[in-house]
């Protein structure tokens, strides 16, 4: 049978369950809630940010509302532990999500083929032979990913160390009496500013970094669906996630074999 | 004078006696004068009133000493021929209250002052004329609660004061005015109190009781114990070396505008005090001059304290939280609520169960600026953040970049 009869372009498949959209959907709201109450903080010159807190009762509701958001992204966390440990698809994600040699491989790969400076070099003759030894340095292709490619790989884990690192620090910053009978204060000066600074990446990071690659991006602006529907098609999964796509297409021409042969 | 007679008596006795010497002399009665006197509409050939109300004259001071007209306006006394001339002499006090007119002669009211108006100020200014009522009486125009109202009378508009228009009258917005006029206190400062009554001075000179010299003696009148407590912290004790940087009751609490430190607007609420520490203890001259450490403001307003209470909240720390307030102290004083000793109990107010570890590094960490490993540390841990982060987000840029230019080189080639 022919591949694209086996998958077909139209044919849809689930890329993210509800349950990972529920987890996702929460991490959302938890973080702007997050921001909302804990940036004002660090920027308390913007006039902004004065505008949103105004003098009065409104700085001890940051204060709650932080709390209260920073208890759910913890409790959500929770549950996605659970579900990647107990469910064989968190556990199969869990796999797959799995950082490795190769995605740094993949991150330079991606990043030489966009910017062609070897090709160039080849093309003006500078180091043509080593070139026609390695065509790999030529980055003719671009890398070819499975079901998570570097970027995701990187979010993921960029979420969870961040959110360790954010849980641990605010849990402190949030018990000060018990962390200043346990620590000294510089101690606990460092979870302040460990919280400030990890914030600030974490916003940097999504703003920048996770908006780019889900809605400004050419390839989906100006927004990736998934994170609605869950659902991806066979084509994008033959362009984006061709490994994954051609595992597909092994087990069911494997399937469709025995099928034939019975 | 080595009996204390009231004036009054004194007076009486000393008309009894000119009455039984010269019999003659007491010829024009009070009642001579009201007969025209009285009438309302009696005015001068300038058309300025000269009515005198019989009702309110006898209930003033002198009505009440029985001093007739001619006591004061003197130049009547031997008059004799009625109506009388139209210009009469201007009325002196110094004839009995000598040692008062000698007093404001020489203050800021007295003759020295006339200013470029021909404005000056005499004793009818404050006290008025007929009317005159003793200074415990509801009726007195120098009762306390109704002083305000007699100074502002040109202090509001008619005198222009080097602190702008509205200097004097912010005292109406003051805690001690409050007390005066909402809770009836008149032991509560009137404007008398500070700036005295007949011996007034410019806040300019060194005898003033409002001159930096004097005002911790004067506030001292009724804030006793605040004054122990100041002279006893490191402000007092510089005070009385007579270091004039050093700040006095005014410099923190402001003049006329003093409020209750609950009251939002006072300089001393709890979201304000650190603005009003920080004119000096931000001071890089001051600090160095003086040898305090500087950027206390700095430091503060990166905290958590500082932080939230920019943003208004009122339940964090500022600087008389942890520093005290009128007794502040070196920190090396076994005393001082900052000695490292003391540590866990001063922030054991707001942290209930402060330990010592309260102590084991800085409220104002100016990260970095000494090799202790308690300031080195949370140092270290910025730094590494910063070039991470600066790190981490330059190669998101540059993958962005090398993205956005791939796919516009390949739009190219493959149409």
């Amino acid at each position: 049978m022919d591949d694209r009869e086996l998958v077909r372009d139209d044919e849809v498949f689930v890329r993210m369950n509800l349950a990972e959209r529920v987890q996702h959907g929460l991490l959302i709201l938890t973080f702007i809630t997050l921001m909302a109450t804990g940036l004002p903080l660090f920027f308390y010159e913007f006039k902004f940010f004065k505008w949103l807190l105004p003098t009065g009762r409104a700085f001890a509701v940051r204060g709650v509302l932080h709390r209260v958001a920073a208890v759910i992204l913890a409790a959500n966390l929770v549950w996605h532990l659970f579900y990647t440990l107990f469910t064989a698809r968190g556990r199969a994600n869990f796999k797959a999500m799995a950082p490795g040699v190769r995605d740094f491989r993949d991150a330079s790969g991606q990043f030489f083929y966009n910017v062609g400076i070897t090709r160039l070099l080849n093309r003006l003759g500078i180091g043509k032979k080593f070139f026609a030894r390695h065509p790999y340095w030529l980055f003719k292709e671009a890398p070819r990913y499975d079901r998570y490619n570097f970027v995701e790989k990187f979010e993921y884990w960029a979420v969870g160390w961040g959110s360790a690192v954010m849980i641990v620090s605010g849990f402190f910053m949030w018990k000060v009496d018990l962390s200043l009978r346990l620590f000294p204060l510089w101690v606990h000066d460092i979870f302040i500013i460990v919280h400030s600074y990890e914030a600030m990446l974490a916003f940097l990071a999504i703003i920048i970094w996770h908006m780019y690659n889900v809605h400004l991006n050419p390839e989906v602006f100006p927004m990736s669906k998934i994170w609605l529907n869950g659902k991806i098609t066979g084509r994008e999964l033959r362009t984006l996630h061709p490994l994954e796509y051609e595992r597909i297409l092994q087990e069911r021409k494997k399937a469709s074999i025995s099928v034939t042969y019975n | 004078m080595g009996f204390d007679i009231p004036r009054r008596t004194t007076f009486a006795l000393a008309l009894l006696l000119a009455g039984c010497i010269h019999p003659a002399a007491a010829a024009i009665k009070n009642e001579d004068c009201l007969a025209c006197h009285a009438d309302a509409r009696l005015r001068s050939a300038a058309g300025t009133s000269v009515a005198v109300d019989p009702e309110r004259f006898r209930a003033s001071v002198h009505g009440q000493a029985e001093v007739s007209c001619v006591d004061c306006h003197a130049d009547l006394k031997a008059d004799k021929d009625f109506p009388h001339a139209e210009k009469l002499k201007s009325v002196s006090c110094a004839g009995c209250h000598d040692q008062e007119t000698r007093v404001f002669k020489a203050s800021v009211h007295g003759g020295a002052t006339v200013d470029k108006d021909g404005m000056t100020v005499g004793c009818k200014g404050c006290h008025g004329t007929h009317d005159i009522r003793a200074k415990d009486d509801f009726e007195s125009r120098t009762f306390a609660i109704n002083l305000p109202r007699t100074c502002l009378g040109c202090h509001s508009a008619k005198v222009r004061n080097a602190r702008g228009g509205a200097f004097v009258e912010l005292y109406e917005k003051s805690a001690h005015y409050r007390a005066l006029e909402r809770a009836g206190l008149t032991l509560s400062a009137t404007c008398s109190n500070c700036h005295g009554a007949h011996d007034i001075q410019s806040v300019k000179d060194a005898v003033s009781k409002v001159s930096r010299k004097n005002i911790i003696k004067t506030c001292g009148q009724c804030h006793v114990g605040i004054q122990r407590d100041y002279l006893e912290g490191v402000h007092g004790k510089d005070y009385v070396k007579g270091i004039k940087d050093v700040p006095v009751c005014t410099d923190c609490h402001s003049e006329h505008d003093i409020r209750s430190p609950m009251d939002l607007d006072s300089t001393v609420y709890t979201t304000k005090v650190a603005q009003v520490c920080s004119r000096c203890h931000d001071d890089m001259a001051l600090s160095r001059q003086y040898g305090f450490a500087p950027n206390r403001m700095k430091t503060y307003a990166n905290s958590f304290h500082g932080t939230a209470s920019k943003f208004g909240e009122i339940r964090v720390a500022n600087c008389a939280s942890c520093h005290g307030f009128h007794d502040i102290r070196d920190p090396a004083d076994p005393k001082s609520s900052i000695y490292p000793a003391n540590l866990p109990e001063t922030c054991g107010q707001c942290h209930p169960g402060a330990s010592k570890h309260f102590a084991e590094g800085k409220i104002h960490n100016a990260l970095g600026t000494t090799g202790d490993i308690r300031d080195k540390a949370p140092h270290i841990v910025k730094t590494v953040y910063l070039a991470v982060i600066a790190a981490i987000i330059g190669v998101f840029l540059l993958f962005i970049a090398a993205d956005l230019f791939g796919r516009a080189i390949r739009r190219k080639t493959h149409g």
